[in-house]
């Protein structure tokens, strides 16, 4: 019945990365502003030492400010932890758009980490700070859009 | 273009499904009809059009009246809309993981003998 098609909308979107170093570092790298600093922000995009905000635990808030290198302009994003289990996992809740953001670290080996990032998504986040960062051209869209497909 | 939530999760619903992911990466390059459709997925023509439904519900895809094949035409401000937010999601993470990978080996290198370059993980614990 096609009313069913209708419902089994996707409310999560996945991504994941290999890094070579131990799990214990790549956790303390997510929850530590001096490290955070160093790679929150995307390309041309900054995330300053001193506007970051981590208390690590269930009810702790989590903020960063992303500011655009090119023109200055800002993206405060505030979230709240969920729940912190190190060095396995990690999951917060942006407050301003209701996404969940869960991030789980797997061993491979004692310097291989597999992180991956679930998110369960809501319309908002098209309002999110980094959709108006405004880094992408519709063409990179199409072609991220095409490679996830595959 | 900015899509309002419902259209917004109409589209994200269709695009749930593989097959109408696929029809949708067809109708990229080019209209064609339900039976032009049908065919590479070894699918009746009612099955896939009840997948055409759901998209033309979502506003991902259009369909003529007037002519007699009703030719199928991706609505690509719909689907743009809905690539907006995955694809500028995706590259925020990609970007940050880039990153991360250049921190983690800058970190890993070790550059002075008095101690391991993540020595400094310790003072939290």
């Amino acid at each position: 019945m096609s009313e069913h098609d209708a419902v089994d909308a996707p409310d999560e979107l996945r991504f994941s990365r290999v890094f070579d170093a131990p799990r214990e570092l790549v956790f303390r790298c997510m929850i530590d502003p001096d490290h955070l600093t160093h790679f929150w922000g995307p390309a041309g995009v900054s995330a300053p030492r001193d506007r970051i905000t981590v208390d690590a635990r269930p009810g702790g808030v989590f903020e960063t400010v992303m500011v655009n290198d090119a023109d200055g302009s800002q993206y405060p994003t505030r979230a709240v932890y969920d729940e912190v289990r190190e060095p396995e996992l990690l999951a917060w809740t942006e407050s301003s758009s209701g996404m969940q953001v869960t991030t789980e670290f797997v061993a491979l080996g004692p310097d291989r980490t597999e992180v991956r990032i679930h998110q369960r998504f809501v319309p908002e986040a098209l309002l999110a700070p980094e959709a108006q960062a405004g880094f992408l051209t519709a063409l990179d869209r199409f072609d991220s859009y095409l490679r996830g497909l595959s | 273009m900015a899509m309002t939530e419902e259209r917004l999760d109409a589209a994200f619903a269709a695009l749930a499904d593989p097959t109408r992911r696929a029809i949708v990466s067809r109708l990229a390059r080019g209209d064609a009809t339900v039976g032009e459709l049908a065919e590479p997925f070894d699918m009746s023509l009612p099955g896939i059009s009840k997948h055409l439904k759901v998209l033309e519900r979502s506003g991902l895809i259009s369909r003529r009246r007037d002519a007699q094949f009703r030719p199928c035409h991706l609505e690509v401000d719909a689907l743009d809309g809905a690539l907006d937010w995955i694809g500028t999601n995706r590259r925020l993470w990609d970007e940050r993981f880039d990153k991360l990978d250049a921190l983690l080996a800058d970190m890993r290198r070790p550059i002075s003998p008095t101690g391991p370059p993540n020595r400094k993980e310790r003072a939290h614990e």
